[in-house]
């Protein structure tokens, strides 16, 4: 097995100042424009004006977890997005709840 | 390397159906899921779970797996399970092509293990290759963990990806690329760097996809992580808890700050030095948990001071629990 360095030169951390646009984030979950527009629709990434052109959409570091986590849902749980929207915002809470009883000293499991 | 029997994982039979694949899949994923599981080990059992399905739910996938595992069975290239002597025999995946189809979701192998890279990271590499079209390359995700310090300031590390590229004879070989990677300062967890052009090459002449690194934060012996703000004990003797004093407190960030811990302060008194958390906009805090800390009665001169408090200041902290009289 042979081995070699590479330097990268383009290292972006994705954030609201170096945002995805709306093609990296569709390509960057395997998925397409349209499947893009099905996530904001149901709100599991937002954008300030949803009626806007998804060529103006910009989308930062949760909004690629998000979209990520959806795919995964909907591809090995067969859920619809309006599901996945659901478990997501459940998720999102459960999560919430055991970093505050982790701050009070519980043991959350 | 082990060969990974993704049968024995999911609990089912080599003849198991799609749907009992699906099944299985779903229970064990509902029991090992992290958020919900008690289990001690479910973040690797489903790590486990999630490679066993990505292969056996996919027919061009499971049909070469299931080659590969009669190969093993006949002796070939095998070591069992756990034996960590598994090699992939040479050309076992011929006549198979891994493809990639649009509801597949990302090429998120990144917690994948070693057997699942040298095995299929190859087979879905040539299915994309033969392809006769045009089309950007597959983007990847990984994820990289660093310290809480170099997230704050910033760090440059090296990672190893492995690639399938022609040798010198054009033949196919695995690869081990490293790749230098400038975390810039100030990154938080759940964050993602983006690295342009290291994914999957392009097909006919189109660019090649993105890596993905999603920062994770490695456990620290001071501080606890909560999104951008962080939390750490602060230990006080009582003397200072009572009276109220002015201690010294190290910052993620490097340097020290002093801190005023206020008169008559409880254990559990939790003090905020804003903006000392994780950068970002806006930056975290840094919260200081007061815990009083008792000095051992463990000389006589130690034993008659505390015997000397409790005559001056006489104070019954089990008051409320009203056991007198009981």
């Amino acid at each position: 097995m042979s081995s070699y360095t590479v330097t990268s030169t383009t290292t972006i951390a994705v954030s609201s100042a170096n945002p995805l646009a709306a093609h990296d984030l569709a390509h960057a979950c395997g998925a397409d424009l349209e499947w893009v527009a099905r996530l904001v629709e149901m709100g599991i990434v937002m954008v300030p004006d949803a009626m806007s052109s998804p060529d103006d959409w910009r989308f930062d570091s949760a909004a690629l977890q998000s979209a990520l986590e959806a795919r995964r849902l909907e591809r090995d749980f067969g859920v619809g997005l309006d599901a996945a929207a659901l478990i997501l915002d459940l998720q999102h809470e459960v999560r919430r709840l055991k970093a505050v009883l982790k701050q009070m000293g519980s043991d959350s499991n | 390397m082990d060969f990974k029997d993704y049968y024995k994982t999911l609990g089912i039979d080599p003849g198991a159906s799609e749907e009992d694949v699906r099944k299985a899949y779903r229970k064990l994923a509902r029991k090992y899921h992290p958020d919900v599981s008690k289990e001690p080990d479910a973040q690797a059992r489903m790590r486990d779970l999630n490679e066993a399905n990505d292969v056996l739910r996919d027919k061009e996938k499971r049909a070469a797996y299931d080659a590969l595992a009669a190969r093993v069975a006949q002796g070939y290239g095998a070591g069992p399970e756990g034996s960590g002597n598994y090699q992939p025999p040479p050309g076992w995946d011929s006549g198979f092509e891994f493809h990639r189809g649009p509801a597949q979701g990302p090429a998120d192998h990144a917690d994948f293990s070693e057997f699942f890279s040298s095995v299929f990271g190859k087979g879905e590499h040539r299915g994309a290759q033969s392809r006769q079209y045009r089309a950007r390359g597959e983007d990847h995700h990984a994820a990289i963990e660093i310290s809480i310090e170099d997230a704050i300031k910033g760090v440059e590390r090296e990672i190893v990806l492995r690639a399938i590229e022609a040798d010198a004879k054009g033949q196919p070989a695995i690869v081990n690329r490293t790749l230098s990677v400038k975390i810039p300062a100030g990154v938080h967890p759940g964050q993602f760097i983006r690295l342009g052009g290291q994914g999957m090459p392009g097909q006919g002449g189109e660019a090649a996809g993105d890596l993905y690194l999603e920062v994770r934060l490695a456990p620290h012996k001071l501080y606890r992580v909560d999104g951008r703000d962080l939390y750490m004990t602060l230990p006080v003797t009582p003397s200072e808890a009572a009276l109220g004093a002015q201690v010294q407190v190290p910052t993620p960030g490097g340097g020290v700050v002093e801190v005023t811990v206020p008169p008559n302060a409880r254990s559990g008194l939790k003090l905020r030095l804003k903006g000392r958390g994780l950068p970002g906009a806006p930056p975290g805090h840094l919260y200081l948990l007061l815990e009083i800390a008792l000095p051992p009665a463990n000389t006589e001169a130690a034993r008659q001071a505390y015997e000397q408090l409790a005559k001056a200041a006489p104070f019954d902290p089990r008051q409320h629990l009203a056991t007198s009289g009981v």
